[in-house]
């Protein structure tokens, strides 16, 4: 039975990883943001090139994703979004154009491919990123298996949770995000440098998904269209979630990994997906504004 | 539902601007018609008839997206099972299937995967199999690729639009399902084939006739159908029923309480966009010869949206041309593997472009050219152009 939950817990957390990004940048900013699985993508790229080229293991790698997909959110929210704020759908379909770029610079190499320059790590091809041994050895612990990767991953996710939420709800900082997302024009009426703060929070959901690039990284293989699958996954916890609500977005998490891994281990993995899109589908239609939604208008 | 006509746009339109319209759908209808003339080439022009049904598909989504508002993204759901009931009988009627050893049509992945010892027979080879016997009717899988995807349709869109879900949840929940039905395609392996999907599909043959899809017979076969769903589409929107459910994407709340029944039209016409989708999905069986999951492929979704957007979401005409002149770009600069991947870049930046700056497309740019013609003519103050739709 305890393997059961894990292995639900071990999903769950990989959900939330994706979707803590999203619900920082879906659910605070009204942005659907397609390019968010080309930014866990160039997290895994981080982390690969940063083992290849600098000899940078992880725990370097984790940092450096955050930084780096924080500035291409950054660039995205400057160059796109900043244009669409209210236009949600126009949201989704610019940035799937941009999620396409993004994955055409890594297959082509930044263009560099075109004068037959390559450099490693980066192309269509297939990448790995080395974990530390001491992340891959199963322990046992009183008679149970425990695998420390996914272990690791559970708790970066909820630390990564709790500082998320610290920064929203303890900090003048999130007061600003906070108020932007009830109201950007009374916001902005009372001081608040609307522009400044959606940026920054965009970046700062970027960089969530560069690190769940990383430590996606850790058990998947990294290639230019590794993000198109997770994004969907990850709406998907956000909207059932709740859009807006951080506890929202945590327990749908847990719910839907929960279900995937029950009804895998009765039937098989692909069954298991379609029952958790359904279980999506009906929850939408019967709460189209998330399981957790307490904001009241 | 009314079908009272009305010849009356919306007033914004000018006579200029509508007689224009129609220039356009003219020139259009000759050119696709006539394209066997000037290209000889059967190669091509099953190529073209292939992307004419990419334009059938822009036809769906500009009538769900540009006319009702509702931004469908699993379309492919719709394309995916129109392609899969017609591949069916077609697979019954080919040649792989007939020489199994069995007098009966049997598909051969089934033989392939059958136990040791099964009846060769469609009732019994595996335990889904018998879904297949009514599809020894090729007129039977034709009707069923327009009539499952009506029926899915209206499921799901009464469910939608009856609760009041709206904007980005239907989005959202179209792409949740087309994902859904891949997943159990995929996993129902034996009687779908699974990935592989179906292949090495026989003809359609219509009293005799076998439709090779290298043939201009079948180029005309879809050209008309194209021809036949483009004025069709085009006399919903504007009668009086096409009018109110443009009211109601404006503003459903006032046509709401002006006491127009907003879900009816938007089943309706989610419905329709559907039918078309299923009878595209058909139309390129015939002319593709194969049905596979990845129609129902989320990025084979979103670029439908995508080829409507470049096209214009607004215009039924813009989005099919849209369709149209993207796909036969993408396989002219496809020849070199370089190219290829160069232009996914290009089309990605200009799909950026067209949503930041030119939200009604090829189009909103054509409109627009035309009315300040018009108005240079005239000498008037400037009207201003019909509002684009979110």
């Amino acid at each position: 039975m305890s393997d059961i939950i894990f292995i639900g817990l071990s999903l769950s957390s990989i959900l939330l990883l994706i979707a803590l990004g999203l619900s920082i940048t879906y659910g605070a900013m009204g942005v659907i943001n397609m390019a968010h699985g080309e930014l866990v993508m160039i997290g895994a790229y981080t982390a690969v090139l940063a083992g290849l080229h600098l000899g940078l293991n992880l725990f370097f790698a984790l940092p450096l994703a955050f930084v780096t997909s924080g500035l291409v959110g950054l660039v995205i929210e400057r160059l796109v979004i900043r244009r669409l704020y209210g236009r949600i759908i126009d949201t989704l379909l610019a940035t799937w154009g941009v999620a396409i770029l993004l994955q055409q610079l890594i297959r082509l190499e930044f263009g560099l491919s075109f004068f037959g320059i390559h450099i490693d790590g980066l192309g269509p091809g297939l990448q790995n990123m080395t974990v530390p041994a001491f992340l891959t050895q199963p322990i046992d612990v009183a008679g149970m298996t425990i695998q420390p990767y996914r272990t690791f991953i559970i708790v970066v996710t909820l630390m990564l949770a709790g500082l998320t939420w610290w920064l929203m709800y303890r900090t003048p900082m999130g007061v600003q995000v906070r108020a932007i997302m009830r109201n950007p024009q009374i916001a902005a009426a009372c001081g608040i440098d609307v522009r400044r703060v959606s940026a920054l929070t965009f970046a700062y959901g970027s960089g969530l998904a560069g690190i769940a690039g990383v430590l996606l990284a850790g058990f998947k293989t990294v290639m230019p269209e590794m993000g198109a699958s997770v994004v969907v996954d990850g709406f998907l916890v956000v909207v059932v979630g709740g859009v807006g609500s951080l506890l929202g977005t945590i327990l749908a998490a847990g719910i839907l990994g929960q279900i995937n891994g029950i009804v895998a281990l009765a039937s098989n993995d692909i069954i298991a997906r379609a029952v958790v899109f359904a279980v999506v589908i009906a929850l939408i239609l019967w709460r189209p504004r998330g399981l957790f939604s307490f904001k009241s208008r | 539902m009314s079908s009272e006509t009305s010849s009356t746009l919306p007033s914004s339109t000018s006579r200029l601007q509508r007689h224009a319209d129609w220039a356009v759908y003219a020139v259009f209808i000759v050119m696709v018609l006539g394209a066997p003339l000037v290209i000889d080439d059967v190669f091509w022009l099953n190529r073209i008839a292939k992307y004419l049904v990419f334009g059938m598909l822009g036809i769906a989504i500009a009538l769900s997206w540009g006319y009702a508002g509702i931004l469908n993204l699993g379309q492919g759901l719709f394309f995916g099972l129109g392609a899969y009931m017609t591949a069916m009988s077609l697979k019954l009627m080919s040649a792989t299937s007939l020489q199994q050893g069995s007098d009966k049509p049997v598909p051969d992945f089934m033989l392939w995967n059958a136990e040791p010892g099964a009846v060769t027979d469609l009732c019994c080879i595996n335990k889904g199999s018998f879904l297949w016997i009514p599809f020894q009717s090729q007129w039977f899988g034709m009707a069923m690729s327009i009539v499952i995807p009506l029926i899915v349709a209206f499921v799901l869109s009464s469910s939608i639009f009856r609760l009041r879900v709206s904007g980005v949840y239907v989005a959202i929940i179209t792409l949740a399902l087309v994902l859904l039905v891949r997943l159990l395609l995929i996993d129902a392996q034996p009687i779908t084939n699974g990935f592989n999907g179906l292949t090495d599909l026989g003809w359609l043959t219509i009293g005799g006739f076998e439709f090779d899809p290298y043939m201009v017979e079948t180029y005309y076969v879809v050209a008309v159908s194209l021809t036949v769903v483009l004025l069709l589409g085009r006399w919903l929107v504007s009668t009086r029923a096409g009018l109110i459910l443009q009211s109601t994407r404006d503003d459903p709340t006032r046509a709401r309480y002006l006491g127009y029944d907003v879900a009816a039209y938007q089943i309706f016409f989610f419905t329709i966009s559907a039918g078309i989708a299923g009878f595209a999905g058909l139309l390129y069986v015939v002319a593709a010869e194969f049905a596979s999951p990845s129609f129902m492929d989320i990025g084979f979704s979103i670029s439908m949206v995508v080829w409507a957007a470049v096209g214009g979401r607004n215009s039924l005409l813009g989005a099919c041309i849209g369709a149209i002149l993207i796909n036969t770009v993408e396989a002219t600069v496809s020849e070199t593997e370089i190219f290829k991947e160069a232009w996914k870049l290009i089309i990605g930046g200009i799909f950026v472009l067209v949503v930041l700056y030119l939200p009604n497309g090829l189009a909103g740019i054509a409109r627009d050219l035309l009315g300040r013609f018009e108005r240079r003519r005239k000498g008037t103050p400037a009207e201003t152009a019909p509002k684009a739709a979110e």
